[in-house]
C-alpha cells in the first residue's frame, strides 16, 4: 500500500515506534501484543494515508488534466459515452424520482406514521384495504376505541361556486370536525372545522385550500367572514388552508359532513363515508386492528342485519393511498435499473476498445516506469470524468422527465405522482448511481488494460501479430452475452405488455361512441329544490341541444361509463316478495339513471322489449330496464319482461323506494373497464327520479365531439349562468383514460426495452468490428491459402451467432423467472406466453444478423495483399 | 497559506519543545499515531519541518533500531508563531495560560 519509494522509510519508521512501545511495555510489565495495538493500527492509517496523499497529487497535477486531453481527443467516442450514460443515469434518476414521491418520501402531514384509515370489511376478508364505512358504525368506532388520538369522517364530492365571475365545480370534501385534527394541520387562516360545526342545523361553513385562494379569490387575506355560493347554498369562509395541504387527494375546498339523527339511527347498512384516524402515541397498529376488531365483532352482535360477518381493518394511510401501485412502480425501478446495467455494460466495452487502442501510449507509460495501480487510476479518472459529464447530462434528462412525470392527469390513477421532483434525496441517488455506474463500467477495463502481462504482450502485438489476444476478446464476449440476456428479460416483459394490452383494447366495451361529446352539469341545491324543476331543466336543456344541426341525438346519464363510478344497492323486493338477507346482498345492482335518448347516443343495443320514452315520466307507472347480466341473475329462470322489482333506496327523494316494472333489456355494458367483470345494472328513467347531477352525452353528427364544447357551453350558459359545466370529456378522451394506466406502463417498459436492445445492437457491433480489425492479417492469410469470401462472413457472423445465442437463451430462462412480477399487470395473457418470448428470441437473433453484417462484409472484401501489408 | 490545524499547532509545538521522535511527540501531544504521522507527513511536505535518520550506529550501540527525527525549518518556526498567536487570541481574555511543555 505504501508507495515504493517511501516503502523503506516507512518500515523503519515504524520498526523504532514499535521498538520503543516493547520497551515501555516491559518496562511496565505490560503484555506487548496489547500495547502494540494502537500502534499498529496508527501503522495501518499512516500507510493508508501515505498512499491516498500520493495519488491525491498525482491525480490533480496530472491524471485529470490528462484525461480531459486525451477525451477532447476522440469526441466521437467521448459523446457517445456520455449520452449512453446520461440516458441510464437519467432514466433511473427520473423513476427513481416518481418512486420517491410515491412511496417513499414521508406524507406531507405531522407524524405521518400515525395516520391510518379504518375500513369496514367482511370476517372473510378481515385485513382488506378498502370497504368505506357507515355513518352509525363510524359514530360508534369514534366512541369506543382505546387507539387513536382521533377519528374522522369525510367523503368526496363536488360543489359548483357560483357568483365569483364564471360558475365553476370545484372538487370538495365532505368531513367531519376532527379531520384537521387527525392530519395535524392548522390553517393558515382563520379557523378550520371543528366538533362545534358538526350538529345538523349549523352554520354552513367552508375552509379553502390554498390553490383557491389564490386562483379566485386573489389571495385576499380578509376572506375569512365572506360569504359564498356553494351549490346555490351561502357558506361563510372561516379559513384557508396552508400551502401543498390536499386531503382527500382532489379536494381543493372542505365543508361538514353532518349526519341527522334519524340517519345514525336507521342507515347502519349504508356504507358511503371513508374513515381516517390518528392513532396514540403509545399504541400500535396492531393494537389498533386487535381493538376495532373487537368493537367490530361487538357491532356485528348487536347488529346482525346488518353487520353480520363483518369486520374492520386498519392500514397506514400510505398503504391506503397508493397500495395498488406499489408493486408496479418498483417493476419499473427494477426495468429502468436493467437498463442502467446495460449502459455500464455498453460503456464498459467501449472504454474497453479505447484502452486496446491506447496500447502504445500505456506501453509506453509502464516502460517509463508508472506501476499498475498507476495505470488503474489513470483509466479510473478518465472513467470518472465520464460518468460526471453523464451525469450532468442526466441530471438534466431527468429534470425534464421529473416535471413531465409530474404534470401528468392524475386520472391516470398513480396516487401523489404530481409530487414527484428533483430534490436532494433524488440527486443524491442520481450521484451514488453515477459513482457506482463508473465503478462498475471503470475498474474492469482499467484492471484488464493495466495488467503487466497484458502490456508486454502489447509491445509484443505492436510488432505485428495475426490475432486477437483470446482473453480480452473473451471477457468482452461476455459483456455482450450479459447485455443481450438483459435486453431479452426487458423485450419479453415489454412483449407481454403489449399483448396484454392489444387485448385490453379488443375487449367490446358493450357502446359505441367515438363521437360522443361528454360534460357533468351540477344543479344548484337550492335553486332547483323540488324533482320537477331539475326534470324540467334537464328536458329543456336535451330539447334545445337537439335542436343544434350538428347534434344526432343528446342524453344525460347519472354515472357515465367507465368513470369509475359506483353506486350499487341492493334489491329488496322480487316480484313483491321481500328478499332474504342473503339474495339481498347478493342482487346488489348498479343504478344508472338515465333519459330516453340515452341507449341510441351511446349505441347501447337494447336487446328485448323496448327503451325509455318521454311519457314514462313523473307520476306515471315506474318502469326500470336492466342489462343482460343483471336480468340473468334476478330472474335466473324467465324472462324477466314484466317483472317488477324494488331496491333498497328511495334515491333521497322520499317516497317510494326505487323501482318499477322491467320494461326492457339492454346488452352488457363493461363500466369499470375492459379488465373488469360486467356488473349487474338497472337503469331507471331520469324523469321518474330527477337527481340533480347528470352527465350530458351528445352525438356529433360530424364525427367530431369536440366541436359540440362551445355549443352547448354557450346554451347551458343561457339557461342558467350559475350552472358550470364540468369533466368535459369526448368518450374517446374517457375510454383512453379508463386504460392510460396500462397504456403509460407499457410505454415505459417498452421505452426501456428498445434502448435495450439498440445499446446490445451498437455492443454487438463494435465487438465485432474491433475483432475483424484485429483479425485483418490473419483473414487476409486465410483468404490467400484458398479460402472462399463466403465462409469469411459465415465465420464472422457465426461469431456474433454464438453471443447472441447465449444471450438469447440464457435472456429467455431469466425473463420467464423475471416475468412473474408482471403478473398482475397482465390481461388475459400468461407471464410464459410462448408467442411473446419466440418473437422476442427471433427478433433479437435478426438484429444481431443486421449487427453483424456491417462488420462481417468488411472481413470478407479484405483484399489478402493489403491485408498481409497490415500493421 | 491555510492556516495549521490544532493538530499540526500541538506537533510543531511538541517538535519546538525539543520532542523529535515520533513516539516522544505522540506521548507530549497525547495524540493517536494514526494521527500524529499523517500530520508529520503533512507538514514535511509544506516544508515547516524536516526529518533525518539518526546515525544507525550510535542506534546500534543501544541496541534499538534508528529512529527518524524531526526538527522545525524556519518556515515552520514562522507558521508554527502566527497560529500560535491566533489560537491564543481566541481564549478568553485574562490571564493567558501557560503553554503546556
Amino acid at each position: 500500500m505504501v508507495p515504493y519509494d517511501i516503502r523503506r522509510d516507512w518500515l523503519r519508521e515504524w520498526r523504532a515506534e514499535f521498538a520503543y512501545t516493547a520497551a515501555r511495555a516491559a518496562r511496565a510489565n505490560r503484555p506487548m501484543p496489547l500495547a502494540s495495538l494502537p500502534r499498529a493500527l496508527g501503522a495501518i492509517v499512516h500507510a493508508m494515508w501515505l498512499r491516498w496523499d500520493r495519488w491525491r497529487i498525482e491525480m490533480i497535477s496530472q491524471d485529470v488534466k490528462h484525461a480531459i486531453r486525451s477525451l477532447r481527443r476522440k469526441p466521437s467516442f467521448t459523446t457517445v459515452v456520455v449520452l449512453t450514460l446520461a440516458i441510464g443515469i437519467g432514466g433511473t434518476t427520473a423513476i427513481f424520482g416518481a418512486v420517491n414521491a410515491v412511496l417513499l418520501r414521508p406524507l406531507p402531514y405531522p407524524q405521518p406514521d400515525q395516520l391510518v384509515r379504518l375500513y369496514k370489511t367482511t370476517l372473510e376478508d378481515a385485513d382488506r384495504v378498502g370497504g368505506t364505512v357507515s355513518p352509525p358504525d363510524f359514530v360508534d368506532w369514534r366512541r369506543d376505541n382505546r387507539s387513536f388520538s382521533e377519528i374522522a369522517a369525510s367523503i368526496t364530492g363536488s360543489l359548483a361556486l357560483t357568483g365569483l365571475g364564471a360558475a365553476e365545480q370545484v372538487p370538495a370534501g365532505f368531513v367531519t370536525g376532527g379531520f384537521f385534527d387527525v392530519m395535524g394541520i392548522r390553517p393558515a387562516i382563520g379557523r378550520s372545522i371543528g366538533t362545534a360545526d358538526d350538529p345538523m342545523g349549523s352554520r354552513d361553513v367552508v375552509v379553502l385550500s390554498d390553490q383557491i385562494w389564490k386562483r379566485r379569490f386573489g389571495s385576499n387575506p380578509g376572506v375569512a367572514g365572506q360569504q359564498i355560493a356553494l351549490d346555490g347554498v351561502s357558506y361563510e369562509v372561516i379559513g384557508v388552508m396552508p400551502e401543498g395541504f390536499q386531503y382527500p387527494l382532489r379536494a381543493e375546498l372542505w365543508v361538514p359532513l353532518r349526519f341527522s339523527a334519524r340517519e345514525i339511527e336507521t342507515q347502519r347498512g349504508a356504507h358511503y363515508i371513508d374513515v381516517l384516524a390518528r392513532l396514540k402515541q403509545d399504541v400500535s397498529l396492531d393494537r389498533a386492528r386487535g381493538d376495532m376488531r373487537s368493537i367490530a365483532a361487538r357491532l356485528a352482535r348487536e347488529f346482525p342485519r346488518t353487520n353480520r360477518e363483518t369486520s374492520a381493518s386498519v392500514h397506514p394511510l400510505r398503504e391506503s393511498l397508493v397500495g395498488s401501485v406499489r408493486q408496479s412502480m418498483f417493476v419499473l425501478l427494477g426495468a429502468v435499473g436493467l437498463v442502467l446495467l446495460i449502459v455500464c455494460v455498453n460503456v464498459a466495452s467501449l472504454v474497453m476498445v479505447r484502452a486496446i487502442g491506447r496500447g502504445r501510449e500505456l506501453a509506453v507509460r509502464v516502460a517509463v516506469g508508472a506501476g499498475r495501480a498507476s495505470l488503474v487510476r489513470s483509466l479510473l479518472v478518465e472513467s470518472v470524468i465520464l460518468a460526471v459529464g453523464g451525469a450532468a447530462l442526466g441530471l438534466v434528462l431527468a429534470y425534464w422527465a421529473t416535471s413531465a412525470i409530474a404534470s401528468m392527469d392524475s386520472s391516470i390513477g398513480v396516487p401523489l405522482i404530481n409530487q414527484t421532483r428533483l430534490d436532494y434525496t433524488v440527486i443524491g441517488f442520481a450521484v451514488l448511481v453515477s459513482l457506482m455506474a463508473s465503478i462498475v463500467f471503470g475498474t474492469m477495463p482499467a484492471w484488464q488494460a493495466s495488467s503487466i502481462g497484458d502490456v508486454v504482450m502489447r509491445i509484443r502485438e505492436e510488432g505485428g501479430s495475426t490475432t486477437s489476444d483470446p482473453r480480452r476478446q473473451r471477457l468482452r464476449s461476455l459483456l455482450i452475452v450479459a447485455e443481450t440476456t438483459l435486453a431479452v428479460v426487458l423485450l419479453v416483459g415489454a412483449g407481454l405488455l403489449a399483448r396484454s394490452f392489444e387485448r385490453l383494447l379488443a375487449v367490446d366495451l358493450g357502446f359505441s361512441a367515438d363521437a360522443v361529446q361528454t360534460f357533468g352539469v351540477s344543479l344548484p341545491t337550492a335553486k332547483y329544490s323540488t324533482p320537477v324543476q331539475r326534470q324540467q331543466f334537464f328536458d329543456t336543456l336535451l330539447a334545445r341541444a337537439a335542436q343544434n344541426p350538428n347534434v344526432e341525438s343528446a342524453a344525460a346519464v347519472f354515472g357515465l361509463p367507465l368513470s369509475n363510478f359506483r353506486y350499487g344497492i341492493s334489491t329488496s323486493t322480487r316480484d313483491g316478495l321481500t328478499l332474504s338477507d342473503d339474495d339481498q346482498d347478493r342482487l346488489t345492482l348498479q343504478v344508472r339513471l338515465v333519459t330516453p335518448d340515452y341507449f341510441k347516443t351511446m349505441g347501447i343495443a337494447v336487446v328485448t322489449g323496448r327503451g325509455f320514452t318521454p311519457s314514462d315520466s313523473l307520476g306515471r307507472q315506474l318502469v326500470v330496464m336492466l342489462n343482460q347480466t343483471a336480468a340473468a341473475r334476478v330472474w335466473p329462470d324467465q324472462d324477466s319482461l314484466g317483472h317488477h322489482l324494488e331496491l333498497g333506496t328511495r334515491l333521497g327523494l322520499g317516497g317510494a323506494s326505487a323501482g318499477g316494472t322491467v320494461v326492457g333489456l339492454v346488452a352488457d355494458v363493461r363500466d369499470f373497464g375492459p379488465a373488469s367483470r360486467v356488473a349487474p345494472t338497472i337503469y331507471l328513467p331520469h324523469a321518474q327520479w330527477p337527481d340533480d347531477s347528470m352527465t350530458v352525452v351528445a352525438k356529433a353528427r360530424n364525427h367530431d365531439p369536440l366541436s359540440l364544447v362551445q355549443p352547448m357551453r354557450a346554451l347551458l350558459q343561457e339557461l342558467d349562468a350559475d350552472v358550470p359545466m364540468s369533466s368535459v370529456r369526448s368518450m374517446p378522451q374517457v375510454s383512453a383514460i379508463a386504460v392510460s394506466q396500462p397504456r403509460l406502463y407499457l410505454v415505459l417498459i417498452a421505452s426501456f426495452a428498445a434502448t435495450a436492445m439498440l445499446l446490445a445492437a451498437i455492443g454487438l457491433y463494435g465487438v465485432l468490428a474491433y475483432a475483424v480489425g484485429q483479425r485483418t492479417r490473419e483473414i487476409g492469410i486465410r483468404l490467400a491459402l484458398g479460402a472462399k469470401r463466403g465462409e469469411v462472413l459465415r465465420m464472422v457472423i457465426a461469431q456474433a451467432g454464438r453471443l447472441a445465442i447465449a444471450g438469447v437463451v440464457l435472456g429467455l430462462g431469466a425473463a420467464v423467472l423475471a416475468s412473474r412480477v408482471l403478473r398482475s399487470q397482465l390481461f388475459e395473457i400468461a407471464p410464459t406466453d410462448r408467442l411473446t418470448y419466440a418473437m422476442v428470441g427471433i427478433g433479437l437473433l435478426l438484429v444481431a444478423l443486421v449487427a453483424s453484417w456491417i462488420p462481417a462484409r468488411r472481413a470478407s472484401r479484405i483484399d489478402p495483399l493489403a491485408a498481409l501489408r497490415h500493421d | 497559506m491555510r492556516r495549521l490545524s490544532i493538530t499540526a499547532v500541538c506537533v510543531l509545538q511538541a517538535i519546538a519543545g525539543g520532542f523529535h521522535y515520533g513516539f516522544d511527540i505522540i506521548d507530549q501531544t497525547e495524540l493517536p499515531s494514526g494521527t500524529v504521522y499523517p500530520a508529520l507527513g503533512r507538514l514535511e511536505r509544506d516544508g515547516l519541518v524536516k526529518s533525518a535518520w539518526e546515525n544507525e550506529a550510535d542506534a546500534h550501540a543501544d541496541g534499538r533500531p534508528a529512529r527518524r527525527y524531526y526538527k522545525l525549518t524556519a518556515p515552520g518556526v514562522k507558521a508554527l508563531g502566527e497560529a500560535a498567536a491566533f489560537y491564543r487570541s481566541l481564549l478568553p481574555a485574562g490571564k493567558p495560560r501557560a503553554a503546556r511543555g
